[in-house]
């Protein structure tokens, strides 16, 4: 429908000279000069205008266009379809574009596909219409759009996966505050309601137990330091406890103003459970190991027990027949008395350790003095080497500072070396049957316990697997002992280890760190 | 005169409570005790082979009780032995009997049964040292006989008559007689029988 006498100028089909005038002109530069692709098209679809934007885009030059139908620029289905959408609007003028605009796809010359923003207008007053498309490529803009999708869906799929939700909070109220769907999720509400902020939140759920350290966190956000990392457990309005660990700071922008708090809260119920788990069970086992150990030493405690006993019972027939005898001395009767009340004291002593050190009980820690400790030990471990006829010696480093231990866990560990060290030595000649415990300061300040035997020492295959739980190379043992002590050790910062004795038998040595300096000295 | 010793009770025990209790319990009886607080200390106090008997822990650290007692059979002590021990200690204290421990008695004990004890044991080595006495005054007699009388009497004792003797020997049965009188004489024997038993005495301890 278009013919030569309305194509518009500068679009001669046949690439013959257009016809100057000022408007053509104009209308060229304007053409040119627009950021935007423009084709226009008559009624058919036949292209009559292509811009410099347009050729730039399509990777067409002018003339390969001009004249031919605007689909080629299309790909399917549009390409099929475009002759019928054109046909549609000429009968029905119903607009499904013109002056609407939307994003679709258009085909280059190579046969790529973009994305591209059209719209679409209708030249005024002229019959057949014509139609003018501005066309903008939106490819880096869908690229930025789409990996900002991703990005956003990655960083929720990370929250939800791990579990933690962040949080801004403009405290000058110049924005509206954020919080993440998992940080919702994690505090078991639905949304955040703007108006009550997630300090009073957590103030409101927080443990009991735990208000000291929020408050401290809060403290610190608040502070110089203006930031907080802080573990504490909340209690849902669902009646569940949950462990937050939340880190936070606050910011500025460079105005100083957009005064606001970051952060995120993390969930780490499950890891704190499997962790409490663990630290029970690993109680469990060393309890399990200090009454097997006990169980072993039966017979000695047994013998422990029956010497002062067997004492009483001898200072009290002596008294009798004192008391009987005419020429009784006085002094005679009232010593035996004495040692009557000092054995029975000394059978109660015995008790009340053997109770202490099988009894389940809170791991703790306190200072404590090794030697003390050693000395304490000594009536359990004496026990057990006088039942094999070895003797126990201590050599102790006099005013050695304390460590920071579980006394009890500490004993196990002690006690444990000896039973081996004493079994060690079950075949050993007489003369040899010692055991030395010994304690020192290390250089680098550390304080270390020896326990040295004149045994049989560790044969190589033995050494390689000493510390594997289960591991005995005696009849009756659980083969947890050296594990045990060694994760005891650990627990403590400390290290066991073993070397050969100087000539025979073996050394067992393990550290201790230095507890820090008691307050208010 | 040999001046009698009074027997002593020797207590070895590691434990000070024990020791003492047996200390003051046989002092209460009035018998002497000295105690010793391991089997070296007793081996190095000097003794002299004092009469009386020793009641020892068989459980101690260093020298045990069964160890003590192998050197003292070494030394060929006589000293009857009482072991003293403690629950489940009854393998140890076959030992000790078969290596010529007198008795044991378990911790803790009633007194009495334990001065029974020791009162065997003192009995039993009193018998041992007036019996070594015995057979040390026989030797000392049969030391005191000349070459020819001791001829006389190994044939007397090995039940031959004085004829017998005397053509054994190319005597006169005469001089046999004299030599048997003085062989009687020297032995402080006072018959054939005393005799005989005097002389296999010292041949059974010395076999």
């Amino acid at each position: 429908m278009f013919d030569d006498r309305t194509r518009p100028p500068g679009t001669a089909p046949d690439g013959g000279q257009p016809r100057s005038s000022q408007a053509e002109l104009e209308f060229r530069s304007l053409l040119d000069a627009a950021v935007d692709a423009i084709v226009v098209i008559d009624h058919k679809g036949t292209v009559e205008q292509f811009s410099a934007a347009a050729e730039r885009v399509f990777g067409y030059a002018a003339e390969e266009v001009v004249g031919r139908n605007v689909n080629i620029l299309m790909p399917e289905p549009y390409r099929s379809e475009h002759d019928h959408y054109l046909t549609r609007y000429n009968a029905t003028r119903e607009a499904r574009i013109i002056g609407i605009g939307r994003e679709v796809r258009a085909r280059r010359k190579d046969g790529g596909i973009f994305p591209c923003e059209l719209a679409v207008g209708q030249v005024a007053g002229i019959d057949p219409p014509r139609f003018i498309g501005f066309i903008r490529d939106i490819t880096l803009r869908k690229q930025a759009e789409e990996r900002l999708r991703r990005s956003e869906s990655e960083l929720r799929l990370a929250q939800e996966l791990a579990n933690l939700g962040n949080y801004v909070m403009h405290l000058d109220g110049s924005e509206p505050d954020y919080y993440s769907p998992q940080l919702c999720r994690i505090l078991g509400i639905g949304t955040l309601d703007e108006n009550v902020a997630l300090p009073t939140l957590l103030q409101r759920w927080v443990h009991p137990s735990d208000r000291e350290k929020l408050d401290e966190a809060m403290w610190d956000l608040n502070s110089a330091q203006a930031a907080c990392d802080a573990e504490y457990r909340i209690l849902r309005d669902d009646g569940s406890v949950r462990h937050l660990h939340h880190i936070a700071q606050v910011t500025r922008d460079p105005h100083g103003a957009g005064h606001k708090h970051v952060g995120t809260i993390h969930d780490v119920t499950e890891r704190r459970q499997t962790e409490d788990e663990a630290r029970q069970l690993q109680e469990r086992l060393t309890h399990f190991s200090r009454l097997s150990t006990m169980g072993e030493m039966a017979a000695g405690l047994a013998h422990e027990i029956n010497q002062p006993l067997s004492a009483i019972a001898t200072y009290a027939q002596a008294c009798q027949r004192f008391l009987k005898s005419p020429h009784r001395d006085d002094a005679d009767i009232l010593e035996s008395l004495e040692q009557i009340n000092a054995q029975a004291l000394r059978a109660g002593e015995v008790i009340r350790r053997l109770r202490n050190f099988v009894k389940n009980r809170e791991v703790t820690r306190e200072p404590v003095d090794c030697n003390r400790l050693l000395d304490d030990l000594r009536t359990l471990a004496e026990t057990d080497a006088r039942l094999h006829n070895v003797k126990l010696r201590i050599e102790a480093e006099p005013g050695l500072p304390t460590v920071y231990a579980d006394p009890i866990q500490l004993q196990q560990v002690v006690l444990n070396l000896v039973r081996n060290a004493i079994d060690a030595m079950s075949e050993a000649p007489e003369t040899r049957r010692e055991v030395l415990l010994s304690t020192r300061r290390l250089p680098d300040g550390e304080i270390e316990i020896v326990v040295s035997d004149y045994g049989t020492g560790l044969a190589p295959e033995a050494a390689e697997h000493l510390f594997n739980p289960f591991f005995t190379t005696k009849a009756g043992g659980t083969g947890l002992g050296l594990a045990i002590s060694r994760s005891i050790v650990r627990a403590h910062g400390g290290r066991l280890w073993h070397t050969p004795n100087e000539g025979v038998g073996a050394r067992f040595h393990f550290t201790l760190p230095v507890s820090p300096a008691p307050k208010g000295e | 005169m040999i001046k009698e010793i009074r027997p002593t009770v020797f207590v070895v025990d590691d434990d000070a409570a024990v020791r003492d209790s047996l200390r003051m319990l046989l002092k209460s009886v009035g018998l002497p005790v000295e105690v010793f607080e391991s089997g070296q200390e007793f081996l190095d106090a000097e003794r002299d082979d004092r009469p009386g008997c020793l009641v020892l822990d068989i459980r101690m650290p260093g020298m045990s009780g069964l160890e003590l007692q192998v050197k003292l059979n070494e030394r060929h002590s006589i000293l009857p032995i009482i072991f003293i021990t403690g629950h489940g200690d009854v393998p140890m204290a076959v030992e000790a009997m078969q290596a010529g421990a007198v008795d044991f008695i378990q911790k803790p004990f009633r007194d009495q049964d334990l001065l029974d004890r020791i009162n065997q044991a003192l009995e039993k080595d009193a018998g041992s040292r007036r019996m070594l006495a015995e057979r040390n005054m026989i030797r000392k007699r049969l030391e005191s006989l000349t070459p020819r009388e001791r001829e006389v009497l190994d044939l007397v004792v090995a039940g031959k008559a004085n004829k017998v003797i005397a053509g054994d020997l190319n005597l006169s049965q005469r001089t046999v007689e004299i030599h048997r009188a003085r062989v009687m004489e020297k032995m402080e024997a006072h018959s054939l029988a005393h005799l005989v038993r005097m002389v296999l005495e010292v041949e059974r301890a010395e076999e």
